[in-house]
């Protein structure tokens, strides 16, 4: 692979990693918009949305509330997006699945890399303490600047690490695969949907929504039944 | 307003710099910035000349703008025009101290309940939904446009409301826009996830119906596993431990 279309990815994983807290919280973060334009980078957005959607799922459970801990979807899903892509957007179970494994992982030691940037931010803020107090407004585009850059590096090393061991290890599971196929089918979509349901259900499942959500799963069930029996 | 469109630009970066000492506090003083610069134009009572950043007055409420804040990053637009407004029009130190701190809860819990718990899931699902139904790149289109035409007009009309209701925000959290929107945001979200769920089953190319079934069964089952670990892991940790061993299993089959 030539640099070019790697620094491509890395741009998109910077994009999306900023947007889920710096700048603008467009939710271009969300693993549907980063997985489909980190696969329009290298050609092929509809394999790169695939994968975004399967991770989309996974990201209904933690919302980024405050100062919480949680994961940033944004660098993994533009560099899963981006493999899927350069995959030539054939759907192989087992090196989806290594995918999966990967871009977890990578969206969870996001959340740890955000926590980093905000103490580092912590540390800039104690050195211009005295400035800020002064009412300098220098001081605060400082700042201000300082944490946005802070937020490029993180954002841009999470992308190209996840990029380069993801591509590495899915394509060694699906060399290394010997279960049917349909095992890594089943358990990329059951934990998928399960952690999109429990989710679903801590939002919905326990208040006055409760029965919208039955209303939405029903509909949902019977227009799928409807579809198999067809 | 003057520098209404500057502060309103900036609100986009209210959390460049955030950290846990001061939180929102320095994106905050940025973007209140621009309002505030009419205090450097009138320059000040004491008799300091007019200039940006020579007035006391204007030092001095940057300061205390840039201090600790914490609430919903959309609607910490409504703080910053209402703050902004108070040191504008003179109002004792202490009472804008007060009311950033008494706007910090009502708008983190509004902006949860409205965005995080209600429109974002709302419009998630819905683009999940447009994916399953093969709407590709529009589905994309459709999330962001969907999603951000809420997120920029909170923005929007939070830094006006506040503006113009100064120290009187309170009221504007009442709004009847903003009560109903809160009313009906959860029912479409419930709807739109519910729905979505079955969708992604049917839509993901399972190579046999029975498969489908399993997947459906699995996620069952893992729902309850995810339910099972709340409060000591996520469902992504959970999800990852989970998908490791099937990886160890499939490869040592």
């Amino acid at each position: 692979m030539t640099v070019a279309p790697l620094a491509g990815v890395i741009a998109v994983g910077i994009v999306a990693g900023l947007d889920l807290v710096s700048v603008p919280q467009a939710m271009l973060a969300r693993p549907l918009v980063a997985g489909f334009l980190g696969g329009a980078v290298l050609g092929r957005p509809l394999a790169g949305l695939a994968v975004g959607a399967l991770l989309e799922l996974f990201a209904f459970e933690t919302m980024p509330v405050g100062a919480a801990r949680y994961p940033d979807w944004g660098p993994a899903a533009a560099a899963a997006g981006a493999l899927a892509a350069r995959r030539g957007g054939t759907w192989d179970p087992a090196w989806l699945l290594g995918v999966m494994v990967v871009a977890l992982l990578a969206a969870w030691f996001g959340g740890l890399t955000m926590h980093l940037v905000r103490r580092m931010n912590g540390a800039q803020l104690r050195r211009r303490q005295a400035a800020l107090e002064a009412g300098d407004p220098g001081a605060l585009l400082a700042l201000q600047l300082g944490g946005v850059a802070r937020d490029v590096v993180r954002a841009g090393l999470l992308t190209a690490a996840t990029f380069l061991i993801g591509g590495r290890v899915a394509e060694q599971v699906a060399a290394g695969w010997r279960a049917p196929r349909a095992v890594a089918d089943i358990a990329v979509v059951g934990s998928a949907v399960g952690v999109a349901a429990w989710s679903a259900y801590r939002l919905f499942g326990r208040g006055p929504a409760r029965r919208w959500l039955e209303v939405g799963a029903a509909a949902g069930i019977l227009v799928v039944a409807g579809l198999l029996v067809w | 307003m003057p520098g209404y469109r500057t502060a309103l630009v900036r609100l986009f970066t209210i959390q460049a710099a955030f950290s846990y000492e001061r939180m929102l506090g320095v994106g905050f003083g940025f973007a209140a910035e621009p309002l505030l610069r009419e205090l450097a134009r009138r320059g000040d009572a004491s008799g300091a000349e007019p200039g940006a950043a020579a007035a006391p007055r204007f030092r001095a409420a940057l300061a205390r703008q840039s201090r600790y804040f914490n609430a919903h990053p959309y609607l910490a637009a409504l703080a910053v025009g209402a703050a902004a407004r108070a040191e504008v029009e003179g109002e004792p130190p202490e009472r804008i101290e007060r009311l950033r701190a008494a706007l910090t809860g009502p708008l983190g819990s509004l902006g949860d309940r409205l965005i995080w718990a209600g429109w974002l899931p709302a419009c998630a699902a819905v683009g999940l939904l447009l994916v399953t139904l093969g709407a590709g790149g529009w589905a994309v289109a459709a999330f962001l446009l969907l999603y951000n035409a809420l997120h920029l007009w909170l923005r929007a009309w939070g830094l006006k409301v506040g503006w113009r209701c100064g120290v009187d925000v309170a009221g504007a959290l009442a709004a009847p826009v903003l009560q109903r929107a809160l009313e009906l945001v959860a029912p479409l979200a419930a709807v739109a996830l519910g729905a979505a769920l079955p969708a992604v089953l049917d839509w993901y190319p399972f190579a046999a119906h029975w498969e489908l079934l399993a997947g459906a069964a699995a996620a069952g089952l893992f729902a309850v596993v995810a339910g099972a670990f709340q409060g000591r892991a996520t469902g992504l940790v959970v999800a990852a431990a989970a998908l490791t061993a099937v990886v160890a299993v499939g490869v040592l089959w």
